[in-house]
């Protein structure tokens, strides 16, 4: 299986799905002639031409309100929001038109677009192009959200986000784009609601997403060399959430950890804590759930202070030896 | 305006001073910044001077005193001017001349008693009465109220907290009702010693019997077998039992059982059983005494207006409680008729849930069983049950001429929580109970 990048997985799931559907079309700032800001849409606009690689002022909610029309109207819109904090000013477009569509037609309309946002920190981009906001969209009902953390589950969640009736927020983590993994060539999906369990393991388990995970699984393998065995369980898609997933690791290893880069305050780590504690995992737990999550505080530009921001691998290991040991 | 007199704030974290003496006595002329009095705090003794000139009164505290910062302990007045009629000073008003210490008697205090404003400050949040607070000094103090408070903490409450408070994880809770360990008996090697799975699992399961090698059928104590042994030790622990017996001649009732059967069997109905009669009778005793016919449930005695009978029926594995509803209302013939359909779908497990709901009394029949006499345990939230004998042929003297005759004799034990019924009260009841076994006209009275 070739060995190929997130960004290149994400691009070869855009091209594959334009050549086969030609109701698929990308809107977006910079995505033609630049090939986007992190080089996603490179070379597209050669191949499909600029019917279909539509460049927009930069003017989030016309990106946003031109990608629900056409797809209210049938077409298959992808929609790039440069940068994920930018969503911020397309909330109503997205949280009260798209994800409300469907349901206040009664079914009658579909809405079947994707919006995909580059989130969080790492590249000194400061408080305004940092952010991690899926904790924000999980919140509207009508929303699926997908944060794939390999270049495998980016291509695969990305054909089923394109195929999906109604709109999906597909957050890629700025640092993937650079990372490697194996892919197939050709299509394949992955469904949505299946989370993966990315390492097995009988005395922890870390439930986390995007950047998080592959730092979580690089201090797993160096714990495992001390007979630390941490399981890693990646939902994938934190609407819809696979809880039994996390319920049967829960019960398995007694302890919880959450890990995401987005604020710790009424983020989602508290939402899978509440999932186990009303669950019959509740019963297997022996210590108290954690979270390891961003601070509470704007992303700040200073890099030392960008790192000491988001959870970094030595957190993670000091975060797992303390819970394994049985410090809380 | 009256000028207050404050007790003052030296130290930062000062929140309070005691008066060491007055210098200065109620109606005394005082000048501007005079001493009045001296206070001590934890660190130091302070002068209190006169905020104005004026004559000091309503003297709120005397030496001795502990009193809060900021509180108003004296008042000082220009010539003319009188007291307003506060609640604080309601006293003083008029007289300047009064004693010190009957003036700190404030408004809430009853009369008689003689307390510091603090103490009953602290009574009050502690919700203790202050006239039950003893004391060695002339006034109850707030030590004096902490003591009491302290000692109102009986040794079982506390250990009744102590140990609901044991920290466990879940799955050390879990585990620890899984396999039967108390989790009083493991110690925890967690954070805060609070227990973990690995704890309770550590700890070796006491075996049950003396040699692990003895057999036995272990019938785990599950549905309606748990049920009542819940019931039965909650009854055993909450109610103080009292148990009275009487023994009655139950001549007169066989003869009348004898002609309710010739009836019954003439218009087709089936059998009346001893325990139908008994259940009349004890509907009419209830009704004329209305403390036997209770149930005590949470601060309140609740003397019910129906009369209804629970008979307890044993089952294959177990014991349920039927109960004849309105049994004071309803004939000798009625009452055998229901019990028979009551006891019968008994056994069958048919009973709906509300002909075993309602009780307000019980009665347990172990007479065919040959037992002379029992005592049963009261069956909650009701406040009696009688426990009825075997009836036995035997020799008893039956007049004032020491006439020796063979009579059926049958004993009737009451079983009464104590807390609501009184001896007196449970006798009365069994001795008119008596009195209608033996002579069953007087249900026609």
């Amino acid at each position: 299986m070739p060995e190929i990048t997130y960004v290149e997985a994400i691009r070869s799931a855009l091209r594959e799905e334009m050549r086969r559907d030609e109701r698929v079309f990308i809107i977006g700032e910079d995505i033609g002639r630049y090939g986007g800001a992190f080089g996603v849409t490179t070379g597209m606009l050669d191949e499909f031409g600029d019917k279909r690689i539509i460049e927009t002022p930069i003017s989030e909610p016309s990106i946003i309100g031109a990608a629900v029309g056409a797809a209210v109207v049938g077409m298959r819109p992808i929609a790039e929001i440069m940068f994920m904090d930018f969503t911020l000013l397309t909330l109503d477009q997205i949280g009260n038109q798209a994800a409300k569509m469907h349901y206040m037609f009664g079914g009658k309309a579909t809405v079947p677009m994707v919006i995909r946002m580059p989130g969080g920190s790492g590249t000194g981009a400061a408080a305004q192009h940092s952010q991690s906001l899926e904790t924000l969209l999980m919140h509207l009902p009508g929303l699926k959200v997908v944060t794939p953390s390999t270049p495998y589950d980016a291509k695969g969640l990305l054909l089923t986000a394109i195929r999906d009736l109604n709109p999906v927020c597909f957050i890629e983590h700025k640092l993937l784009y650079k990372t490697k993994g194996e892919v197939p060539e050709g299509e394949y999906t992955i469904p949505f609601g299946v989370a993966d369990i990315k390492r097995d393991g009988t005395d922890l388990t870390i439930v986390s997403n995007g950047i998080m995970v592959r730092k979580a699984l690089a201090v797993a393998e160096r714990l495992a060399q001390e007979g630390i065995n941490v399981e890693i369980i990646d939902p994938r898609t934190l609407v819809p959430l696979d809880s039994e997933t996390i319920i049967n690791s829960v019960i398995k290893t007694g302890k919880l950890l959450v890990i995401h880069e987005a604020c710790e305050t009424a983020g989602w780590a508290g939402e899978i804590m509440a999932v186990i504690s009303s669950s019959r995992a509740f019963d297997y737990l022996d210590a108290p759930m954690r979270r390891l999550t961003g601070k509470n505080v704007p992303i700040p530009y200073n890099r030392v202070l960008e790192r000491a921001a988001v959870p970094q691998e030595e957190d993670i290991e000091r975060e797992i030896r303390a819970i394994v040991k049985g410090a809380y | 305006m009256p000028v207050p007199v404050i007790m003052p704030k030296v130290d930062m974290d000062q929140e309070k001073a005691t008066i060491i003496s007055w210098e200065k006595n109620e109606g005394d002329e005082v000048q501007y910044d005079e001493t009045i009095l001296t206070v001590e705090t934890e660190k130091v003794a302070i002068d209190v001077t006169a905020p104005a000139a004026g004559t000091l009164v309503g003297i709120l505290y005397k030496a001795g005193d502990v009193v809060p910062v900021a509180t108003e302990i004296a008042y000082i007045l220009k010539p003319g001017e009188t007291l307003p009629n506060t609640p604080t000073v309601q006293t003083q008003a008029s007289t300047t001349t009064q004693d010190p210490a009957s003036v700190a008697t404030k408004s809430p205090t009853p009369s008689a008693v003689q307390a510091s404003p603090l103490a009953l400050r602290v009574a009050e949040e502690l919700h203790i009465p202050i006239q039950d607070v003893p004391t060695k000094h002339q006034k109850i103090s707030k030590e004096d109220v902490e003591v009491y408070a302290a000692s109102l903490k009986s040794p079982e409450q506390n250990s009744i907290v102590s140990t609901d408070k044991i920290a466990a994880t879940p799955a050390a809770r879990r585990i620890s009702r899984e396999i039967g360990i108390p989790l009083s008996s493991v110690s925890g090697t967690g954070p805060s010693d609070r227990i973990q799975a690995g704890d309770v699992l550590r700890v070796e399961k006491p075996s049950p019997a003396p040699s692990i090698d003895r057999q036995a059928e272990i019938v785990p104590l599950v549905g309606m077998r748990a049920k009542i042994a819940n019931k039965m030790q909650a009854s055993f622990q909450d109610a103080p039992h009292i148990a009275e017996t009487i023994e009655v001649d139950v001549s007169r009732l066989e003869s009348l059982k004898a002609r309710l059967n010739d009836v019954a069997a003439s218009n087709g109905k089936g059998k009346v059983s001893l325990t139908a009669i008994i259940v009349k009778l004890v509907a009419w005793a209830l009704e004329r005494h209305p403390y036997i016919n209770t149930s005590l449930i949470d601060e309140n005695i609740y003397l019910w207006n129906e009369v209804n009978i629970g008979v307890a029926t044993a089952l294959e594995n177990g014991l349920i409680v039927p109960v004849v509803h309105g049994a004071n209302r309803l004939s000798f013939t009625e009452t055998a008729e229901k019990i028979n359909d009551l006891s019968q779908r008994a056994r069958q497990g048919r009973l709906e849930l509300t002909e075993v709901q309602r009780g307000t009394f019980t009665i347990s029949n172990l007479g065919m069983y040959g037992i002379n006499q029992f005592r049963a345990i009261i069956n909650p939230p009701e406040d009696a049950i009688l426990a009825v004998g075997t009836v036995t042929r035997k020799p008893i003297v039956i007049d004032d001429k020491d006439t020796i005759a063979v009579r059926p004799m049958m004993s009737l034990t009451l079983s009464a929580d104590h807390r609501v019924i009184d001896g007196v009260v449970a006798a009365k009841f069994l001795s008119d109970l008596a009195s209608v076994i033996e002579h069953p006209e007087l249900l026609l009275e």
